[in-house]
């Protein structure tokens, strides 16, 4: 059997965030919302200006789980996951993978920096595209393990969860940082389990043993 | 085998390989969780036995059960310092299973791990570990090599080097992708094919991943540039998930009607992958039986690559614009930033370009006072993971070259080599192990020839010189060598004359350095837009040059469509095409515009820039700023207002316009308390705060942008704001409202502890809270008197409670 498992840290995830759900996040509505060829230009510059700022960042790593109930799951190393929805996700898995993505702090920095010199609509577009890039540097991370485990006859969850969702706990961002050691991603952990800097995501999902036609 | 043996023998057979093997090793007793490799040598009859089973369907080619073979995977068994032993003994027992007459390939795959920039591997890390391996199989005596079921374009390469820095064995390269066409980290067929062949595959395709309809897709994308053979393995069609099991939806008869069109669409080397099993390895012996391998198309092209492009160069593509701005010749702050080891001006240097028209980006980072080689590769790493456009690697340090060539991910081309003595014998050997192509530079030791007869001499020994490591005319791009008209002004005419003959009479690629024609000369731009005009008449097929210059861009757009580069136009057509989205609908865009219904307009429009001048013009007409306020400014937002809530503006406008309106305010302030407007009679007063504990304040930084707009008076206590100090604050300026945010379940409950305090001390301040977590019903429960879901619902409820 494994006698470790190591944590992959990535330091540079070849994700370009989607324009259509960057346009989603500021609450674009298809063929409701009209942009002047002024707004898209200005948009289109907030974006790649975001882009280029982001630095996507990530770690996962993978887990067994050594027993569970309907109202939570334990890790190996003893923690215990509290959460009826989380346990409902992972019923069907033997392991879990806790994964952590982030935009840097470089562009966290100029958000603030173009709200403060007076151009907040710079600042939101920035904002939503590090969302929108963490959150889609975790879909990498999930395809990555995904395609390293199909070899093991085994498949991810279909869904991920994060802390502060539903009934799992903030609080459960402090053992899940500790875990991935998110400090080598240059991240921090408020007293209040917040990460820094703040366009940065914890998510857990499961991997699932499945059987094949062999 | 050797390398010629290989080709040979796929030039004349079809040469069939094994299918899956984890799945058959299970079926024998192979648990779940243990290190296969190691399983296997406890258990080697079994593998023999699986690996029998291939050859008696007919198989002909087994790969080493060595997967997961190498150090970092090994390592998390326990394994990892018996890599050499454990792989020599796996190779050892596929041999024994092949019998005489069979081929072993010793299997290298993914080894979990990234390489920089991606992760945090480095390159030379990835290229020992594989070496370890192939060192390990070649003991076992394995035939060639195959690299499998690679994700990263990059762990290819260095597979690909670690075996032909080892031996002289044939090395295939085996690329899985998605069903979107693409490998994890974003490779496509064509660009892994023309990346990996130019870096000395001797047969590339691809595995796993998908069924053999899709892979039929990829490898018809690889077939129209390679010019090595193709190898295929795809899945037993599509998993579907039946009764809670995976179940591959295509039976091994199924799968057998699919080998021809394999073999017809270029594949000489074909197998089976995740879910096949000895039986589809019998029907693909079936179906190939009596086919020969189809010959490689090899037509003759000229490509460079990144990791995620390829980008054709040549006399039927648009004239490729390179980039040249990434250098620090004449930019004192770029120079400042890279003698820092900092690198933030490259990407946006290179964005710009990109946004601009240029297509390859030329890389310099020359210049004194910093270690050129280390700044290369960085600049090179931080390109290579940012941004899509391939690489123009340009040093004239041949050790600076190498390091950024073993680095980049795809196929580079090289600025430049000379006929030069030094460069014909150090980097030409460098640029061919790499499989770049390459500027040649018509230039010798004896300094630039004058004339232009004189200048194909040399492109003729260059080239000649090239022949002897394998490049062909299509793999290099002769720059014409632009000299300065303003000093001789038959220089132009001697570089047309040298692309003229490039272009018609020796059949090559050309490009020029453009600037160089108008040094010295005023207005340079039209100098340079002529000069390049004139290149692309006489057969120029790249120009390195600024993009920003909108002349020098759009004339070569349109020398694309008149030398027929351009098909259909589209490109010249798209670039101009006029936007047809609908124009706003504002209330006041019928009728004739005063400078006071510009300035509304420019409210409407969030047209920051103007705002000052149109409300000058306006108070000119002697519109009063008071006026201005209450019939243009207040409506206009109002507008804006009302077409947020309507969805026709999203965010970015609606904040877009309170900036307009907020630099109009400024401007109009000194004026309006000249007049005494009733804009400067008493104002509502909100204390604004994101609670303690909480870092994020971009949406109560945004409230706040929108309430100073609607006439507030915001104070503004920033973020982790204490209860103490938020109630304090109120009480002393006496605020009508106090506004929380929050955006995280740990931090909302400090709102209560807010609302509590403000009543304990009688703030008389009303309490409205927003955030991601909060609700309608939060306030109800904490005792606040409103909850805003965004800045606009902030400002209606702000003004509601003060009514």
């Amino acid at each position: 059997m494994r006698e470790y498992k190591k944590i992959t840290y990535f330091e540079n995830i070849p994700v370009v965030p989607n324009q259509d759900k960057i346009y989603m996040r500021l609450g674009y509505r298809n063929h409701v919302t009209v942009l002047t060829e002024e707004h898209q230009r200005m948009l289109a510059r907030g974006i790649q200006k975001g882009v280029s700022l982001c630095r996507l960042k990530g770690a996962i790593g993978r887990f067994d789980i050594i027993a569970r109930h309907s109202d939570f799951v334990r890790l190996e190393d003893g923690y215990v996951l509290k959460s009826k929805s989380l346990s409902k996700l992972l019923l069907q898995s033997d392991e879990v993978i806790l994964l952590a993505s982030t935009a840097g702090k470089e562009v966290v920095e100029r958000i603030f920096a173009e709200i403060d010199s007076g151009d907040a609509t710079l600042g939101v577009i920035m904002d939503a595209v590090a969302s929108q890039a963490a959150d889609e540097a975790l879909g990498w991370m999930i395809k990555y393990i995904a395609a390293m485990i199909k070899r093991e006859d085994k498949k991810i969850t279909k869904h991920r969860y994060s802390p502060g969702y539903g009934d799992l706990l903030l609080e459960n961002q402090a053992h899940i940082f500790e875990k991935l050691g998110l400090q080598k991603l240059d991240l921090k952990l408020t007293e209040k389990y917040m990460l820094v800097p703040e366009k940065s995501v914890i998510a857990i999902a499961g991997i699932e043993r499945v059987k094949t036609n062999e | 085998m050797n390398k010629q043996d290989f080709r040979k023998y796929l030039q004349e057979h079809i040469m069939i390989l094994d299918g899956a093997t984890g799945t058959q090793l299970q079926k024998r007793g192979m648990p779940q969780g243990v290190c296969p490799e190691r399983w296997v040598l406890d258990h080697p009859d079994v593998i023999v036995e699986v690996q029998k089973a291939y050859v008696e369907a007919g198989a002909n080619t087994l790969y080493t059960c060595t997967f997961g073979g190498n150090r970092i995977k090994l390592d998390e068994f326990g394994f990892g310092d018996k890599v050499v032993e454990m792989n020599k003994k796996l190779a050892q027992l596929s041999r024994e299973a092949a019998g005489p007459d069979g081929f072993v390939a010793g299997d290298l795959a993914p080894t979990g791990q990234f390489i920089k920039p991606l992760g945090e591997l480095s390159f030379e890390q990835a290229v020992e570990i594989y070496k370890e391996q192939v060192q390990g199989l070649l003991e076992g005596g394995v035939d060639f090599f195959v690299i499998e079921t690679m994700m990263d374009i990059q762990e290819a390469r260095a597979a690909l080097l670690a075996v032909k820095e080892t031996c002289d064995l044939p090395v295939c390269v085996s690329m899985t992708f998605n069903e979107d066409g693409r490998t994890l980290t974003g490779t496509d067929p064509a660009t892994a094919v023309i990346t990996l062949q130019s870096l000395g595959a001797d047969a590339i395709g691809c595995n796993c991943s998908t069924g053999p309809e899709k892979m039929l897709v990829f490898i018809a994308e690889m077939r129209t540039y390679a010019k090595v053979p193709l190898i295929a393995k795809p899945n037993a069609g599509l998993p579907k998930l039946v009764d809670g099991q995976t179940v591959f939806d295509m039976d091994a008869e199924a799968f057998g009607t699919y080998i021809e069109a394999f073999i017809e669409a270029g594949v000489a080397a074909i197998g089976g992958c995740c879910g096949t099993s000895p039986a589809y390895i019998e029907q693909i012996r079936k179906n190939a039986e009596g086919l020969k391998p189809a010959v490689p198309q090899n037509k003759p092209f000229s490509a460079v690559t990144s990791a995620r492009q390829t980008l054709c160069v040549g006399r039927n593509h648009p004239v490729a614009v390179v980039g040249e701005r990434i250098n620090p010749t004449g930019k004192k702050a770029f120079q400042a930033e890279l003698r820092e080891g900092r690198t933030e001006q490259v990407l946006d240097f290179a964005l710009d370009q990109q946004d601009q028209g240029a297509v390859i980006l030329d890389v310099n980072v020359g210049m004194p006072g910093i270690d050129e080689k280390e700044t290369m590769v960085k600049v090179v790493e931080l390109l290579s993971g940012s941004v899509h456009m391939p690489l123009c690697l340009d040093s004239s340090s041949v050790d600076v070259l190498e390091a950024a060539l073993r680095i980049y991910p795809g196929r580079a081309l090289i600025n430049s080599i000379s006929a030069e003595k030094a460069k014909l014998e150090t980097l030409l050997p460098v640029a061919a192990k790499y499989g770049a192509m390459f500027i040649l530079l018509p230039l010798s030791d004896k300094g630039v020839p004058e004339t232009a007869d004189e200048r194909i001499e040399l492109i003729r020994t260059v080239y000649h010189e090239a022949r002897r490591y394998g490049y062909d005319k299509e793999d290099i791009v002769v720059d014409g060598l632009v000299m300065t008209v303003s000093s001789d002004q038959k220089a132009a005419r001697e570089t047309l004359k040298v692309i003229d003959w490039c272009a018609h009479t020796f059949e090559c690629n050309t490009i020029i350095g453009l600037s160089n024609i108008s040094f010295g000369l005023p207005q340079r731009s039209w100098v340079n837009t002529a000069f390049l005009a004139m290149a692309i008449g006489s057969g120029l097929t790249m120009a390195i040059a600024n993009p920003s210059g909108e002349m020098l861009m759009n004339v070569k757009r349109a020398c694309d469509v008149l030398t027929a580069k351009d098909d259909n136009s589209t490109r010249y057509i798209n670039y101009f095409a006029q936007d047809k989205k609908k124009v706003l609908d504002s209330p006041r865009e019928q009728k004739i515009k005063t400078p006071a219904d510009q300035v509304y307009d420019a409210v409407v429009k969030g047209d920051k820039e103007s705002i000052r001048r149109l409300i000058d013009s306006a108070l000119e007409e002697n519109t009063t700023p008071g006026n201005l306020v209450n019939r243009y400014l207040i409506p206009a937002i109002t507008h804006v207002g009302n077409l947020y809530e309507q969805k026709t503006y999203f965010l970015p406008q609606l904040i877009q316009s309170a900036e307009t309106m907020k630099r109009a305010f400024v401007h109009l302030e000194p004026l309006l308390e000249t007049e005494g407007s009733e804009q400067q009679q008493a104002k509502t007063r909100i204390v604004l705060a994101t609670v303690k504990g909480d870092i994020h304040d971009i949406g109560k930084n945004i409230v706040g942008l929108m309430l100073k707009n609607y006439g507030f008076e915001v104070v503004d206590l920033g973020k982790d704001v204490s209860a103490e100090t938020i109630v304090q604050k109120a009480k002393e300026i006496n605020a009508d409202i106090i506004g929380l945010s929050a955006l995280m379940t740990t931090t909302m409950l400090e709102m209560k502890e807010v609302v509590a305090l403000a009543k304990k001390e009688k703030s008389g301040s009303k309490i409205m809270i927003g955030g991601a977590v909060v609700s309608e019903q939060y306030a109800e429960e904490i005792g606040a008197d409103g909850y805003s879901e965004d800045a606009h619902g902030a400002v209606k409820l702000a003004k509601k409670l003060v009514e």
